[in-house]
Parts: structure tokens; C-alpha cells; sequence
């Protein structure tokens, strides 16, 4: 129970921020413009345009490859941030890394302290900002020249990267003069290894550290250090790199098999967690797990959250033809028609309808 | 003095690595009068059998508008790059070894990829050259 009131206190803060007019929810043009797999869309402000554009259709090869286009939709996003809540004292929890300082002890009156909290608010949401959820990239092959004649001139391959200065990493010119004489573009492999050698980002290593390799992955995951493993991989691979699709979605399914969802609760990981379940439809468990905790707020956002993302789906359409559905029943077609265990959620709605009728309130808690 | 884009050899025994530098042709290497540092070439290949060539194309550019000229090394490198078109003498040298493979067994290649950066090295010091002085 204290649980869940620390939630609702954490999602109150975390509305309030986004509706205060200091704070625009506004997905971070920079980030979001380097993703290559991104079309234009800039994903600010809800015009009518920018609804109709975003949000897959069902089912298509197309957007199984590409959950950019539905992740950088405005809705989503607020969604997502409204459901990672803000819980102060997580986001500001001490952690011993280098630079982190002593704690500073200050004499200050009421309104003082307010405006510290206020200030101290913001900046935790933009420590809350999410690493997008993008499809896997397209592997480079583009071949600039073929010379076979000089063939023998070397055993070893040449790599040139182009050091100009302020030029994007992304944009960095890099190609490779084979031995037998082709010229090509490097690949995405080659391209983050030399441009790691020669514009060194720190908390990367150059090559797959060994914790995600496949087995130590499984012991770290064991350990229960989820946060860590996402943070690490945040900071070691680029967001569209297989390699971080494959280690993140590992540690969702891991979390996921375990029911741990609220160790990722106020962290930046937990939005792009709750999209991936969304995305491939898998949000059984999490729903479960929301309305165990007596949070129906969180529970309607996510079944929003899945007609947003999925809006040819059967409950959607039930729903858009109900407009005065009360959140319960929202929950109920969505439990009823497209849940994957659906005996599991309806159970779980039985038990959250018997805990509100014992103490005696069935309307949405604010 | 003739401005020139040039290979500049430091590292030390049995360890080459050469900055592409722009600086007067004559010079020692080593003199500390390099105007600027545009690049850098590894001869020794590394552990996924790469040898890393950096260059800074913009400036590679300025100077030659400057009026500085690639050596012969450079600008081969440069047109393996794909900056300049390949050189007559990688042509020509891939063809040589191509004919030495045909005879003799794989290790000898290695062995001419040391003479090549020794080469290197002899050209890019003060020696006079007969042939750039023709060409001069």
C-alpha cells in the first residue's frame, strides 16, 4: 500500500512539472534529429498533421523494424513520462562514481527551500530524458570504387577517417581500401570502433565489453542489475546498434519474467521499457502488475498507451465507439479482446474491483 | 623553400608511425618546424589487420590552395584514400608484387611491406633526391 501511495505522489509530481508552463514536454530535437532512422517528423506540439502521420499500422513488416516513428509521437511521450513518475529521492540517490560530491548542508527558510525543490524538479526531469527506441540499423554497403590492379599492394587493410573539424560523428566521413582494391564505406562495426579511437567518448569501450557477452549477461541479470546493465549499455552502443536491441530487450524479457517493473520506476529506462511491451504486445504482465498495486491511473495509461500505438486493434475501435467508458471498463475490452493471457488480467481486474468495493471507492484516485 | 604535405616520422625502434604534416620540404622531421599537423599514418597493422590513416581534409585542402604539394608517398596514400586518383607508382608496385608472389611464398610480401616503410623514411629525410630535384 505505501508502495503505491509513493507512486501516486511521484506521478502527481511528474504531471504537475509537465503542465507547468516553465516545462514543455518536448522530445529532445537534437537526440531525436541523430537518429538517422527518424523521418522529419519533429514530434512537437499535437497538430492534427503530426497524429495522423505517427502511429504504425498493425502488423506491417515496415514498422516492426521501425518503433521510432511510434515512440517520438507527443501522446506516447507523455504517456511514457507520466508513467515514469518522478520520485525525488531515487533520481537524486547517491551513487558512488567519480565526480560525485559531498552533500551539502544549507540553513534556509521555507521559501527557500520550495524554490530549491522547485529547481532540483526540473532538472531531475531532464535526467529522466528517455534513450529513443529505434529499429536496428541498415547495415552500410556502398562500394566507391573497384581496382583490381592493385591487388598485392597490401595484406592489410587501409582505414581512412576524415578528422576535419565539427563535423557530427555521424556524419564522419570513413572508408576502407581492401586488399584486393575496393574502396568501400566502413561499416557500422568498423565505424564505431575507429571513431571510438579517434574521438574517444567516455564510459565506452572500444569492442563488446564481456558483461554483454550472452553468459555474463544471464549473471548480471540474475544479480538483479537492471538499471545498471540499461545505463551502461546507454552509454557503450548507439541506440539503433543491434547490439543494444538485443542486450536492453534481454533485460526487459528478464524483468518482465520476474515481475520487477518498479525497479526501473523513476528511471529513464522505464519508459522506453513500457514501449517495448507495448510495441510487440506484451503488456499482460506490466497491467497485471499495475492493477496488483491499486493504480488505476497507471493501468488506463497503459491500455491508452497500446490503442495509440496498435490504433487498428479491436478494443480500440470498441472504445472509440464508447466515449463515456469509465477507466474501468476501458481496461475490461482491452482484458477481453486483445490481452494475450487473458485469464491472467481478468483475474487481476476481479481482485483490484473486490480491494476498491472493500474500501469502499471505485472512482479514478487523483 | 618549396611548402610541402609530407609524411614526418616518429615513433621510435622498430616501431614506425608517421604524421602527415605540412612543412618545408628540405627540413628535418624532427626540427619542431612543422607549420601544422593535418594527419596521421600507421604503417604497423593492427589486431583486425587495419592501418589507420587520419587526415584532416579540410586543411588538407587549405594547404594546397597555400600552394603546398604532396610528396610521392602522400599522394599515393591520399589516392588509395580515394582523395586523389591512384598514383602510376601503386600500380606499379602491386603489379611487382604480384610477380614476386607468383614466385616466391607469402611471408616474402611482408617482408617488402617493411622495405616500403623504410623507404619511406629515407625519402622524407634531408638527403637530396635527384629525381624531385628534376622534377622541381
Amino acid at each position: 500500500m505505501a508502495a503505491s501511495m509513493k507512486c501516486a505522489w511521484a506521478r502527481c509530481l511528474s504531471t504537475i512539472l509537465l503542465n507547468s508552463t516553465k516545462h514543455r514536454c518536448q522530445i529532445s530535437q537534437p537526440l531525436y534529429a541523430s537518429c538517422s532512422n527518424i523521418s522529419g517528423d519533429s514530434g512537437e506540439g499535437g497538430t492534427d498533421q503530426t497524429r495522423q502521420e505517427a502511429g504504425p499500422a498493425d502488423d506491417t513488416k515496415k514498422h516492426r523494424r521501425d518503433p521510432g516513428k511510434a515512440f517520438t509521437d507527443v501522446r506516447v511521450q507523455k504517456i511514457l513520462l507520466r508513467l515514469t513518475g518522478l520520485d525525488l529521492d531515487k533520481v537524486y540517490e547517491y551513487r558512488a562514481a567519480k565526480g560525485a560530491g559531498v552533500a551539502k548542508v544549507a540553513l534556509m527558510s521555507d521559501q527557500q527551500l520550495k524554490k530549491v525543490y522547485e529547481s532540483a524538479s526540473y532538472k531531475a526531469l531532464r535526467k529522466l530524458q528517455m534513450p529513443p527506441v529505434l529499429g536496428a540499423r541498415e547495415p552500410i554497403d556502398e562500394v566507391l570504387s573497384e581496382d583490381p590492379e592493385l591487388e598485392g599492394l597490401n595484406t592489410s587493410k587501409l582505414v581512412f577517417i576524415d578528422i576535419s573539424q565539427r563535423v557530427p560523428l555521424k556524419k564522419r566521413t570513413i572508408v576502407v581500401r581492401e586488399p584486393n582494391g575496393t574502396l568501400r564505406k566502413a561499416s557500422w562495426e568498423e565505424r564505431d570502433v575507429t571513431l571510438q579511437k579517434y574521438f574517444p567518448q567516455s564510459g565506452r569501450k572500444i569492442g563488446l565489453p564481456r558483461m554483454f557477452q550472452q553468459d555474463n549477461l544471464e549473471c548480471m541479470l540474475d544479480d538483479g542489475k537492471h538499471e545498471y546493465i540499461l545505463n551502461r549499455a546507454c552509454s557503450q552502443f548507439e541506440i539503433d546498434d543491434p547490439e543494444y536491441i538485443r542486450v536492453t530487450q534481454r533485460t526487459y524479457e528478464h524483468i518482465d519474467g520476474n515481475g520487477k517493473f518498479e525497479d526501473l520506476r523513476s528511471t529513464r529506462h522505464f519508459g522506453p521499457m513500457i514501449f517495448y511491451f507495448t510495441y510487440y504486445k506484451k503488456i499482460d504482465k506490466l497491467l497485471v502488475a499495475f492493477l496488483e498495486e491499486e493504480s488505476l491511473e497507471d493501468s488506463l495509461d497503459l491500455v491508452k498507451l497500446y490503442h495509440i500505438v496498435h490504433p487498428s486493434c479491436k478494443s480500440a475501435e470498441k472504445v472509440a465507439s464508447m466515449p463515456d467508458a469509465t477507466p474501468l471498463e476501458i481496461i475490461r475490452a482491452f482484458a477481453e479482446m486483445d490481452a494475450t493471457q487473458k485469464s491472467l488480467v481478468q483475474q487481476a481486474i476481479q481482485t483490484y474491483e473486490k480491494e476498491c468495493d472493500s474500501t469502499g471507492s471505485t472512482q479514478l484516485r487523483r | 623553400m618549396a611548402l610541402a604535405i609530407r609524411f614526418a616520422l616518429f615513433g621510435c625502434t622498430n616501431r614506425p608511425f608517421f604524421h602527415i604534416v605540412v612543412m618545408e620540404k628540405r627540413r628535418a622531421q624532427r626540427s619542431g618546424k612543422i607549420k601544422e599537423m593535418i594527419g596521421s599514418y600507421d604503417p604497423m597493422p593492427n589486431q583486425d589487420n587495419q592501418k589507420l590513416v587520419a587526415v584532416d581534409f579540410q586543411k588538407l585542402q587549405k594547404w594546397l590552395g597555400f600552394g603546398a604539394v604532396p610528396t610521392k608517398h602522400v599522394a599515393e596514400l591520399l589516392g588509395l584514400g580515394g582523395f586523389y586518383p591512384i598514383h602510376p607508382m601503386s600500380y606499379i608496385k602491386a603489379k611487382r608484387k604480384r610477380k614476386l608472389m607468383e614466385k616466391q611464398p607469402a611471408d616474402m610480401q611482408a617482408k617488402e611491406e617493411t622495405q616500403e616503410t623504410a623507404a619511406i623514411q629515407v625519402n622524407e629525410d634531408t638527403q637530396p633526391d635527384s629525381t624531385e630535384d628534376a622534377s622541381q
